[in-house]
């Protein structure tokens, strides 16, 4: 019994958001912290790029366009019409996220969507995207009504199954991440070296950029069934 | 009635949220199953229509991770149960 809460203690600590300092009484999360890092990295990022643009792109400005036009194709074959409009908040959602999931490569530093502060707070402001778009798409009485269908009696059924989306769309993200991230201490704990060198390839890079993929695209997948 | 020591009480604690964890990881199976059933489709579809190999692609990557989410619950639960309740 000792050995195991010595060996799952480290783990925690390997992998596990940590409390580093606080701010008027909150606590800051190591996990949160570096979240901070890299949207403060985004923007001076995009900064950067959008300084001087140029009718005839350059190699950084030819390689951002080709990744925005991506993301606009991507939205526009699920969401018609909605891949200028909702360009921002996808573009958001999907930098920030693949930029969390393969940070965890960088030695010291956690993957911020290791953490359910992170994956359900975006998991939440794409539930209520969703919703208000569905909403302003449909009209209200239209919106309600289409809980209550086929039947009436199954409104309830309706409304968790909609309540559950934002759960499972967070909670998806979190435990791929959070499960890799153990996984690569417990191999460090046991071998250290250069044993636990391809798991990281494969759960920080290979798991990192296909959830980070299937995230933006179930964001997208929730915004058009919502609003049709 | 059986009195017992907290100490016992709490390896016993300990002891059911081990065994509860390696039980909740039966859900795996599940996610397995499904995620290869989809990529065989997938293998499927490419060899009928080479030339979709994205869209098949991507399509089965959403599909999968649909699938899996029975599968990270259970993770979710277990890690819960490891790391929440033995400390």
């Amino acid at each position: 019994m000792n050995y195991i809460h010595f060996a799952t203690f480290d783990i925690q600590a390997e992998s596990g958001a940590q409390p580093i300092f606080e701010i008027f009484g909150w606590p800051v999360n190591d996990t949160i912290f570096i979240g901070w890092i890299i949207s403060l990295g985004l923007v001076l990022f995009s900064i950067v790029v959008t300084r001087n643009l140029a009718l005839r792109p350059g190699r950084l400005q030819n390689a951002i366009e080709l990744l925005l036009e991506y993301i606009i194709d991507t939205t526009e074959g699920l969401l018609p019409g909605g891949g200028k409009k909702f360009l921002p908040f996808i573009g958001t959602i999907a930098l920030y996220i693949g930029i969390s999931n393969l940070v965890g490569v960088l030695p010291l530093a956690k993957n911020p969507t290791a953490d359910l502060n992170t994956t359900v707070a975006f998991g939440l402001t794409v539930f209520l995207v969703s919703q208000g778009y569905g909403m302003q798409q449909k009209g209200l009485w239209r919106y309600i009504k289409g809980f209550a269908e086929p039947v009436f009696f199954l409104l309830p059924i309706n409304i968790i199954g909609e309540l559950a989306k934002p759960i499972s769309h967070s909670f998806r993200l979190f435990g791929n991440i959070f499960g890799g991230s153990v996984i690569i201490a417990l191999a460090a704990f046991f071998v250290p070296g250069f044993i636990p060198v391809p798991f990281m390839a494969w759960f920080d890079i290979f798991i990192g950029l296909v959830q980070a993929l299937i995230f933006t695209m179930l964001a997208i997948a929730y915004i058009s069934v919502a609003s049709e | 009635m059986v009195e017992f020591s907290p100490q016992v009480i709490e390896t016993i604690i300990k002891a059911a949220a081990l065994i509860g964890a390696g039980l909740a990881l039966i859900a795996g199976i599940g996610a397995g199953v499904g995620q290869g059933y989809a990529a065989g489709k997938a293998v499927e579809s490419v060899a009928r229509q080479p030339e979709a190999r994205g869209i098949i692609t991507i399509t089965m990557l959403i599909g999968q991770a649909v699938a899996e989410s029975t599968g990270i619950y259970a993770l979710v639960f277990a890690l819960i149960l490891l790391f929440f309740i033995i400390l």
